[in-house]
């Protein structure tokens, strides 16, 4: 059971973030005009304002953020929050979510709009199975780092999204972080069924998706230009197709 | 009567027609599998099988065959979530943590194979009577809302919100209600939908659209999934041997009363707005508790006790389909999933749906459901196999299928940054024991709210007295303030008063 006293020290800091983000919200729904404004030709009064939802939303927020932090101070969430017991969270347990989340941010805002989303769901899903099947802190910060260091190459080198299509110094980069990933984790755990399954299904899970999505389903796939899809999607319409189109 | 015969004769023609398309069956056969397997995994959800197979067939494919994609694979989920139960005491889904309170003492007893036999049984006939329920009620309701009007409107969506965010709870009540608010905010974000006055874009023009609702979906179920599951999960699983399986029809006879009450029960459980699967098994196995001669055996490996919360959580699909189909509100989670794919096709539920479509979803749902019993007693070996694939394994391949049915709906890699952005608050939400589907129910019924209350106002002249002369709004209206005043300690401490029970 968890400590009732560490989730209210939680709740007291998050009623806390939650009152300053409806003060906000209700500051800024004041741009929306509330009386006898016209917008494209029609006239509104009060009560078809386009603010009138929202300032309604947002004052049972604060109220329901102010009633949360009552029930906080009256469970002693507050006193704990402030004379350093903490919120209750272990350093192993910010370790592990701090290593995914590193890994999500680099995967969804770095990668995937600029490298080959073969080679982005290769590594990740390597990194992830390597960093986190057996729950050590080390692997854990291994997985992350070489994972953060594709997403780092690919968003410095490559910030503006006018580079995301152009050929890719960014995608041999992954490709070789993921090789040299991989024969560390075959070597070092040869003797582990999760790192040697990893490979397998950090290449096949990815390309049979992507195949699958793009020539069957007939949709769009992250990044047409990465370094792998390019060459297949070439040799799809210049080798194959003509073969049964004749 | 003639009435019901009807509605029979109009099931039957769909349900013809259903089985006699060969495209049915890949589909079908395809998705409930799928269904069960994400059932089956520890740490997949129903919701996440329907949300993730929105991305891939929301807008891609006819409705017809999406619908079957989607109604299998969260029949199969919330029908596989029994099997970690029974076998490893680890709920496969919420819906199916009652399943495990007799489930597992009967496998330790050797009777697992006994308890998956009439789990499966149990699963079908509760699916049946909820489909039953959704054949008839549906169209009782449909007459009733053709009175609806925008006050009415306005005072069920807030009341969906509400009671979602009351029941889904685990700790205070008030969490849940600022869920459903937080909902409620991202809805307002973009156009409005009576002036078009831009909300909340802060100059990005992508979010003039508002937050659209698959990378919502999947932000708030599939990554925080992803992110609490990505633990130490030990070697691969050892093979679990349950022996018979098929159950004798005497046997499943006797307990059929059990299993109708079950089934009534999820059904009604099941049609309120935002409440889930899980909460109908719950309240099916108290009341088989206090009903069922064998309710001291509860909790030591009771069929009875099994059958309780396993016809109820399948039978609750049926009724969660009735306000979402009626309303345009869901009756739970995946609801909320199937909701916004027929929202990106186009399909607008409500007294003005397509009378077909109703018949095709129920003849869907009992397709579903015989397959699902079929696979379920036929191929049962496969799915306890799936069991020992450990969940850091199958996690990473969900995040690719997630990001990659993300982006191909259509908004791009905007659409997985708003999943990525929703998924890490939805963490730290759960983080903190704030409910999830109240937030989804509040994006998704948001601006229904919005336009329902302002056009009220706007008809009215600005005249409140609305949302109470009209009949229909007066009972909403009253059952909105009830709902609140009824979780105030003030009136808790009152009421216990009355009642005598209070301190």
């Amino acid at each position: 059971m968890e400590d009732k006293t560490a989730l209210r020290a939680r709740d007291f800091w998050t009623s806390l973030i939650l009152i300053a983000v409806s003060a906000f919200f209700l500051w800024r729904t004041t741009d929306i005009p509330l009386f006898g404004t016209v917008t494209a030709g029609v006239s509104a009064a009060w009560y078809n304002s386009a603010a009138l939802v929202p300032y309604g939303v947002f004052g049972m927020m604060l109220i329901c953020s102010l009633g949360l932090l009552a029930i906080s101070i009256k469970d002693g969430g507050a006193e704990r929050a402030l004379h350093g017991a903490g919120v209750g969270w272990e350093r192993s347990e910010v370790i592990r979510m701090g290593c995914i989340a590193v890994i999500l941010f680099f995967y969804i805002f770095a990668l995937v709009p600029r490298v080959d989303f073969i080679l982005a769901s290769a590594l990740l899903i390597s990194t992830l199975i390597y960093g986190f099947h057996d729950g050590h802190t080390g692997r854990m910060k291994l997985a992350a780092t070489v994972f953060a260091a594709a997403g780092l190459y690919a968003l410095v080198m490559h910030f503006p999204s006018s580079e995301w299509a152009k050929p890719h110094d960014d995608d041999w980069v992954t490709l070789a972080l993921w090789a040299g990933f991989t024969i560390f984790t075959l070597v070092r755990h040869s003797d582990e069924q999760a790192v040697r399954i990893a490979p397998v299904m950090a290449i096949l899970v990815p390309l049979i998706l992507v195949l699958a999505m793009a020539f069957g389903f007939r949709q769009n796939v992250p990044n047409r230009s990465g370094l792998i899809f390019k060459q297949i999607e070439y040799h799809y319409y210049v080798t194959l197709k003509p073969l049964w189109a004749k | 009567m003639e009435f019901f015969f009807t509605q029979i004769s109009g099931f039957w023609g769909a349900l013809v027609h259903l089985a006699s398309d060969p495209v049915t069956y890949p589909y079908l056969i395809g998705s409930v599998f799928l269904g069960i397997v994400f059932g089956a995994l520890p740490g997949l959800t129903a919701t996440l099988a329907v949300t993730i197979l929105t991305g891939f067939f929301g807008n891609k494919f006819p409705l017809e065959q999406s619908l079957i994609a989607l109604i299998g694979a969260y029949v199969g989920a919330i029908y596989g979530g029994s099997y970690p139960s029974i076998l490893l005491n680890i709920p496969g889904t919420a819906a199916s943590a009652a399943t495990a309170m007799d489930g597992h003492p009967l496998a330790k007893q050797g009777r697992g194979g006994e308890a998956l036999g009439m789990t499966t049984t149990a699963s079908f006939i509760g699916t049946l009577i909820g489909t039953m329920f959704l054949l008839v009620f549906v169209w009782l309701l449909l007459m009733i809302s053709k009175n609806i009007a925008s006050p009415e409107k306005a005072l069920l969506a807030l009341f969906g919100i509400l009671l979602s965010g009351t029941l889904m709870s685990k700790d205070v009540v008030i969490k849940g209600w600022i869920s459903g608010l937080i909902g409620l905010a991202m809805a307002m974000v973009g156009l409005d939908p009576i002036l078009s006055e831009t909300r909340y874009v802060f100059g990005w023009s992508y979010l003039m659209s508002g937050f659209q609702v698959v990378p919502v979906l999947m932000g708030a179920f599939a990554v925080p999934q992803i992110m609490d599951g990505m633990r130490a999960a030990g070697s691969i699983g050892q093979k679990v041997d349950v022996g018979k399986i098929v159950p004798r029809v005497a046997t499943v006879m006797k307990r059929f009363p059990t299993i109708a009450r079950s089934g009534v029960i999820g059904t009604g459980i099941g049609a309120l707005p935002g409440v889930g699967e899980d909460v109908a098994g719950w309240v099916s196995y108290g009341v088989g508790k206090t009903v069922c001669k064998d309710g001291k055996d509860f909790g030591k490996g009771s069929i009875n006790g099994l059958l309780s919360a396993e016809a109820a959580n399948n039978a609750a699909i049926g009724g969660a389909l009735i306000p979402l189909l009626v309303l345009g509100i869901p009756g739970s989670p995946p609801a909320a999933a199937l909701l916004g794919a027929l929202k990106i096709n186009n399909v607008i539920p409500g007294p003005t749906i397509d009378p077909q479509l109703i018949l095709h979803v129920v003849a869907i749902l009992v397709m579903a459901s015989c397959t699902m019993a079929i696979m379920g007693l036929l191929t049962a070996r496969v799915f306890i196999n799936v069991l020992r694939i450990p969940q850091t394994i199958f996690l990473p391949v969900v995040m690719v299928l997630t990001t990659i049915g993300s982006f191909s709906v259509g908004g791009g890699i905007n659409d997985l940054y708003l999943m990525l952005g929703v998924g890490f608050v939805a963490y730290a939400m759960n983080a903190m024991h704030y409910p999830i589907a109240p937030l989804v129910i509040g994006v998704i019924l948001g601006p229904l709210f919005d336009e329902t209350f302002r056009r009220s106002l706007l008809i009215s002249d600005g005249d409140l007295s609305t949302f109470w002369t009209r009949p229909g709004a007066a009972i909403l209206l009253c059952l909105n303030v009830a709902l609140i005043l009824s979780q105030l300690p003030i009136f808790k401490r009152a009421f216990g008063r009355l009642t005598g029970r209070g301190s």
